[in-house]
């Protein structure tokens, strides 16, 4: 399956631990312990990235010539198995995962050697202003509008759900330009050099688990330079539909489902069951941990057969597939983690879930992120294409004409 | 046994929700909450007013009598609304246990609890859910003439707010047992009583308590040996939570629909496309389903025929048909869904809360199936 050997992965899993044993600050892997959502928390995610960086290993998958690492799919397992382990928080997604990408096969050389480079240093932050109020799983249908004006654009209306917008300096984007043909024809992806130009308007919202994650931006009489653009106007949705490869395709989701289960099963061992005994003794407790135990392997061997290069790979519908599958199996073991929890997942302790707040939690650490997490994950069948969205895909690859 | 709904219960139901809608729609409630105020003193006084704190006790502790059904027949619209005061806390738990209570303090306490001027609140929850009275196991020793409270109560609903602390406590034995658990009435200002006081996910004012060598005089010892007094009051207060719960599911059904209907994606409302459709079907046999449970458990209990495997099978039910509603009513909201900013976030959380409370459903249906298996 690979052409290095057992000796030379064993020495390469004693240099990714060493590493990660000792290259994050405390505040990174409180972050990475009190992570409740995909996406972690801002501030000790860039601090770690910037770490990784200088080590070399922000973007493993990113091509070598770029900075990626050039590692084989059972390096990337070991690097993922290692990083998991030790509860760090993951590298925030928008930039090394989506817009860096995108740019790596469609920018141009001017705009890769603008923004790579800042963009694996963790200088640069980007937020996706794809989504609108009335424009979600129908996102072609989207109104923001981008009027040519000189060597700019005039942009006008509002984006929605932008995640970290308020935390972000960059910001990619699509808008319309124009009315003409069908929906997705006048459309155009757009690179946003701040996200404080004049007449944009930022505003955070409360999500469900009490955090402000996610924002509605607004844009009047906003002017952006025209050379922020990525391919042709009006030919914006291909863009997107490249980037949305990158966005689905993820990577490795099983490692921190893993070391969750780990986690609930070392605190059910602490816990009593009120039916006598440790709740780790109780035979239903134990037959749904091994169901889910089960389903979490599935995943992991899925993933591995894609990383080695399996030709499933190559299935037009995997990318749904694969968010189908991970985002409901994130949603039940974080639905296990509430039960664990019981009664002590019902306070609100969000001064205690702040790294760095000093607040110790008033359980134990999954006390703490259980509701959380439960909560917060309810968004992942939301984001990123709907999982009705996703079926629909993958229904539509069985089809036959 | 009678299953429909009265003319006083149909009036007392319609009463109330006049009340809340006039008073308690959803940006009240969320300014109350923003305020940090744990509930709205003039909403209480209105149900005072009304004669509903009294109504859950019996009329020879100076309440109203009311029925099971009664009960429910408020505590649906109660959920619908999200009503953060402590009805539960200070009436169906704190105010019934005092009710059952010896002597003239927890009379007098008791008196003051109806009026509305007071609050008590019930200390019983030890862990991450204290399903059975069996298990309690904070310790009441007795010594001279009184006893000395030393352990800890988790989730005390209204116990930083309250005037009296009503604690079930072990006076003999170890947990589990059914034998030897009293109940006690408590000064929360005593020497030894300590309160980490939260906000729960669902709004709630609450508090974790630790008796650290509370001395107790004999007299506030209100009910000797407890067990059935604690499970009488609990699945009581269970049907009434369970009621909260169908109230929250109905409102989710409801939003839910006319949100599906009115949201357009692709040209047409999203309740066009058969997985949605087939979705809000699915929630409205879940609400009958769970609806059903409620209301013919209620006459039961009223009827006197509710065993504890009755309220189990429905606390069960509703935790995990609650979910269900809830999960589906935020991925049909779709990004909205996931804000904190429009009700239905809430109603789900409100509903998780009451899955948790005294046993969630992965420990009553345990509990029904182990019974049924070895009996
Ligand atoms: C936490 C979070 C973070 C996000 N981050 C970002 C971000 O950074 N940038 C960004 O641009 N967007 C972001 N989004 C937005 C996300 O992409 C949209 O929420 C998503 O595309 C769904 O759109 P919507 O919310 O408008 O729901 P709608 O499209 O209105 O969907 C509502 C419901 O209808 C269903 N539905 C819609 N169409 C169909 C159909 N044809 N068939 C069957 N069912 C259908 C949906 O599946 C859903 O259940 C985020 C969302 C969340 C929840």
């Amino acid at each position: 399956m690979t052409s290095q050997t057992k000796a030379e992965l064993d020495a390469f899993r004693d240099e990714v631990a060493a590493f990660l044993d000792t290259a994050p600050t405390d505040a990174i892997r409180e972050a990475g312990r009190k992570t409740t959502s995909a996406f972690p928390p801002f501030e000790q995610a860039v601090a770690w990235q910037v770490i990784l960086n200088e080590k070399g290993w922000a973007a493993p998958d990113w091509p070598e010539e770029y900075g990626g690492t050039g590692w084989s799919g059972a390096q990337r397992t070991i690097f993922e198995e290692e990083y998991r382990k030790r509860d760090l928080p993951p590298l925030l997604p928008n930039s090394l995962k989506m817009v860096g990408p995108l740019l790596i096969d469609l920018g141009t050389e001017e705009q890769k050697a603008k923004y790579l480079p800042r963009i694996l240093s963790g200088e640069d932050y980007w937020t996706q202003g794809y989504s609108e109020p009335n424009s979600g799983s129908d996102l072609a249908s989207l109104k923001c509008s981008a009027v040519a004006d000189g060597e700019d654009y005039i942009i006008n209306g509002s984006k929605i759900w932008t995640t970290f917008a308020h935390k972000s300096n960059r910001m990619f984007m699509l808008v319309r330009t124009s009315a003409e043909g069908k929906k997705q024809q006048g459309i155009t992806f757009l690179l946003l050099d701040r996200t404080d130009f004049p007449g944009m308007d930022i505003r955070p919202i409360r999500g469900l688990d009490g955090n402000a994650e996610f924002c509605e931006v607004f844009f009047d009489n906003v002017r952006v330079p025209q050379s922020g653009r990525v391919g042709a106007e009006n030919e914006g949705w291909s863009v997107a539909k490249h980037l949305l490869k990158h966005e689905r395709n993820g990577s490795s989701n099983s490692p921190v489902l893993v070391r969750y289960l780990q986690r609930i099963t070392e605190s059910a061992r602490e816990e009593m069951s009120p039916f006598g005994g440790r709740l780790s003794d109780d035979p239903v407790f134990q037959r749904d941990l091994g169901a889910l135990h089960a389903d979490v392997t599935t995943l992991a061997h899925f993933e591995r057969l894609i990383m080695g290069g399996h030709e499933m790979a190559n299935d037009p519908a995997l990318p749904s597939v694969a968010k189908t599958m991970t985002t409901e199996l994130t949603q039940r073991v974080s639905l296990m983690m509430t039960r664990i929890a019981g009664l002590e997942g019902l306070s609100l302790q969000l001064d205690a879930l702040t790294v760095g707040s000093g607040v110790d939690p008033m359980g134990s650490e999954l006390d703490l992120i259980a509701m959380p997490f439960y909560l917060n994950s309810r968004a992942t069948t939301i984001y990123a294409g709907t999982n009705e969205i996703q079926r629909d895909l993958i229904a539509r690859s069985l089809q036959v004409a | 046994m009678d299953i429909s709904q009265t003319d006083e219960q149909k009036m007392l139901q319609d009463s109330v929700t006049r009340l809340l809608e006039r008073s308690y729609d959803f940006e009240a409630r969320q300014k109350l909450l923003a305020s940090g105020q744990p509930w709205s003193p003039d909403t209480w006084q209105s149900l005072a007013e009304m004669g509903i704190l009294g109504l859950p006790i019996s009329e020879e502790s100076g309440g109203f009598g009311g029925s099971m059904a009664d009960i429910v027949s408020i505590a649906e619209p109660f959920g619908a609304h999200l009503l953060i005061e402590p009805f539960v806390s200070s009436i169906l738990l704190g105010g019934q246990c005092l009710a059952h209570g010896e002597g003239p303090a927890a009379e007098a306490q008791l008196a003051r609890i109806l009026t509305g001027e007071q609050t008590a609140a019930f200390a019983h929850e030890e862990g991450r859910g204290t399903a059975d009275p069996a298990l309690v196991s904070l310790a009441a020793s007795e010594s001279d003439g009184g006893f000395t409270l030393n352990g800890e109560k988790r989730m005390v609903l209204g116990g930083a707010q309250a005037d009296v602390l009503v604690v079930s406590a072990r006076a003999r034995g170890a947990a589990p047992a059914k034998d030897g658990l009293s109940v006690f009435m408590v000064d929360p200002d005593q020497k030894g009583v300590r309160i980490k006081p939260f906000v729960t996910i669902d709004g709630r004012h609450a508090a974790h308590i630790t008796f650290d060598g509370v001395r107790i005089p004999a007299a506030r010892r209100i009910v000797a040996e407890g067990y059935d007094v604690l499970e009488q009051v609990i699945s009581k207060a269970i049907i009434a939570l369970c009621a909260e719960a169908v109230g929250a599911m109905g409102a989710l059904l409801r939003l839910t629909g006319e949100y599906a209907s009115t949201r357009k994606q692709f040209g047409t409302p999203i309740a066009a496309f058969q997985t949605i459709s087939h979705r809000l079907a699915d929630m409205k046999i879940a609400y009958v389903k769970a609806r059903s449970n409620l209301l013919y458990t209620t006459a039961l209990k009223d009827a006197g025929h509710a065993s504890p495997l009755d309220v189990s099978v429905l606390k069960g039910q509703i935790g995990t048909l609650g979910r269900q509603i809830g999960e589906a009513a935020i991925q049909t909201h779709g990004g909205v869904g996931m804000t904190d900013e429009i009700s239905i976030g809430h109603f789900h959380k409100r509903i998780l809360a009451i899955n948790a409370l005294f046993g969630d459903s992965e420990y009553h249906f345990r509990a029904v199936g182990q019974s049924l298996a070895s009996s």
